[in-house]
């Protein structure tokens, strides 16, 4: 086609949104809306996996010493403990450092020590960190055997609960998300093809008089991306003042609990909305098109 | 320019609309198509452009034997042919100056050619000064000489018509055919499925008569009907 056709062509999507103002409007709200449900989802389960990944790297067993082991042995036991599988880490906390991170928990309160300050009652420790929570019980026990540990703290029932916990929520945040891109893509993709069912008639004349089937088209394939950008901006903006309003308020209402930034998040979450908006727009409004074209 | 051999049209709601239809057309004639209501004349008009194809038999235009053209040669074709139908067709959102462009623009006219054109023809059904009306400010009668403008605006060779004056009164269906001889005047063949007696009796030109979907008159010069 000449350029003066794709010139025309071009024009003709601009028209047909003109001339369809309601038909459009109604088309970008759905596709709005549905793109920012989807969005709000993709945002709240990757928060939520963030949240769970921080807090599986946070956990931790705690193996306490006797107090009579040498320095050499305290070494030894380092090493032992570091090759056991599973362990990603080691960290050897002396029972001084153990008081005065305590006294700092307490705060104010720090005075309630002072009595048996002298005598630190608190024993020497290392924090044990672990792959994941399941590997807990096993490594715990096994830094038990060992010779000079005293006892281990590990909170199994916690851990394995909670590695569940975080388990479901992937997958259902995982299955939710399918499911909410599969209903966004259906619900978009027919009030599209509402609007190119409407247009029946036009599509019908315009083949009588000769047009060819690219000819008639274009200005749809067109429509579809463009009314596909307006609705992702929509739902972009929305999300992106959305989480500004969430993250002020997590801040104040729940200072500790961790939350991602946002960027480069909403961007690449408005990235994919925009992808899914104008390629679900320009299918969904040309491939209903086709059996219309059969003229 | 236009041949039917044995044509037939079998609907698929098993109804049997023309039943071996023959004839020949030649460039430049100007034919009626008559008939009462149900003969088969739309489906005989609708065979020629192609938007039906034959159950049996053939029908060939420009040399070419419809049922064997490949689909996207079809719309070439139809540039060829000027159509106009009882209910216009015209496109509703368009101003009668973009109902008649379109023609233009699927043929990628260019701009100059377009502003040419476009006035010149409406200026031929009188209608210059509606340019930038829309098709439900017209009345019936100005409405079909849109689509009338719209189907000679490319100079095709063939206009074809189907009942172009079915909604339209006396006078104004008078108007339209005077514009149809006019355009075959210029060497356009023109062919006219129609009820409309009168006109058929007056023009004195040639008519082929249906009757349940058989060719049943075929005369130069000929009338509505035999009975009077
Ligand atoms: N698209 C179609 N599908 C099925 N049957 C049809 C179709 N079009 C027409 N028919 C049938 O074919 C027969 C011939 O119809 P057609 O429209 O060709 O007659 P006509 O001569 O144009 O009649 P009228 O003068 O009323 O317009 C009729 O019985 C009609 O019901
Ligand atoms: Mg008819």
């Amino acid at each position: 086609m000449r350029i003066r056709t794709w010139t025309y062509l071009v024009g003709q999507s601009f028209q047909g949104i003109r001339r369809h103002v309601h038909m459009s409007l109604a088309s970008v709200t759905t596709m709005a809306v549905s793109l920012l449900v989807l969005g709000i989802f993709v945002v709240a389960s990757l928060n939520l996996s963030y949240v769970a990944a921080v807090i599986e790297s946070q956990i931790e067993i705690r193996a306490y010493l006797y107090d009579d082991i040498p320095a050499q042995g305290i070494l030894d036991l380092e090493v032992a403990i570091s090759s056991l599988e599973y362990v990603t880490g080691v960290e050897y906390v002396d029972k001084d450092t153990a008081l005065s991170k305590l006294k700092e928990q307490l705060g104010p309160q720090a005075d309630l020590l002072e009595a048996v300050e002298e005598m630190n009652p608190l024993r020497n420790s290392f924090v044990v960190k672990v792959e994941a929570p399941e590997f807990v019980a096993l490594v715990a026990s096994q830094v038990e055997e060992l010779q000079g540990v005293a006892k281990v703290d590990h909170r199994q029932d916690l851990m394995s609960r909670l590695s569940a916990v975080i388990r479901a929520i992937r997958v259902s945040a995982l299955f939710i998300i399918l499911l909410l891109g599969v209903a966004t893509i259906l619900i978009i993709s027919n009030t599209v093809r509402l609007a190119v069912l409407s247009r029946q008639r036009e599509v019908y004349i315009m083949k009588l008089v000769g047009a060819t089937d690219a000819f008639v088209r274009w200005p749809f394939f067109l429509e579809g991306i463009l009314l596909g950008l307006a609705g992702a901006a929509v739902a972009s903006f929305v999300l992106d003042r959305a989480y500004d309003w969430f993250l002020a308020n997590v801040y104040v209402m729940l200072p500790f609990v961790p939350v991602l930034t946002k960027q480069p998040m909403l961007q690449v979450v408005s990235l994919g909305l925009f992808v899914l908006g104008t390629a679900i727009g320009a299918l969904g409004s040309s491939i209903p098109l086709k059996r219309f074209l059969r003229v | 320019m236009i041949l039917l051999e044995n044509a037939s049209k079998l609907y698929a709601n098993k109804v049997l609309a023309l039943d071996g239809a023959s004839f020949y057309i030649d460039r430049s004639e100007f034919v009626f198509i008559v008939g009462p209501s149900g003969a088969g004349k739309s489906t005989l008009v609708r065979l020629i452009y192609r938007e039906e194809l034959p159950t049996s038999g053939r029908v060939v235009v420009f040399d070419k034997d419809l049922s064997k053209m490949r689909p996207r040669e079809v719309p070439f074709f139809r540039r060829r042919i000027g159509v106009v139908f009882q209910d216009f067709k015209l496109l509703e959102d368009r101003t009668v100056f973009e109902n008649v462009a379109f023609a233009l623009r699927v043929t990628e006219s260019t701009r100059r050619e377009i502003k040419r054109r476009v006035p010149a023809v409406l200026e031929l059904v009188g209608l210059r000064d509606k340019q930038r009306s829309y098709p439900r400010q017209l009345s019936g009668g100005e409405q079909q000489r849109v689509s009338l403008a719209r189907a000679i605006v490319n100079n095709p060779e063939l206009v074809v018509a189907d009942e172009p004056t079915g909604n339209l009164d006396p006078d104004t269906a008078w108007e339209i055919f005077q514009l149809l001889r006019e355009i075959n005047r210029r060497g356009t063949t023109v062919v006219v499925a129609t009820h409309a007696k009168e006109i058929v009796n007056r023009f004195g030109k040639r008519v082929i008569a249906l009757k349940d979907g058989q060719v049943v008159r075929d005369e130069e010069k000929g009338a509505y009907s035999n009975e009077d």
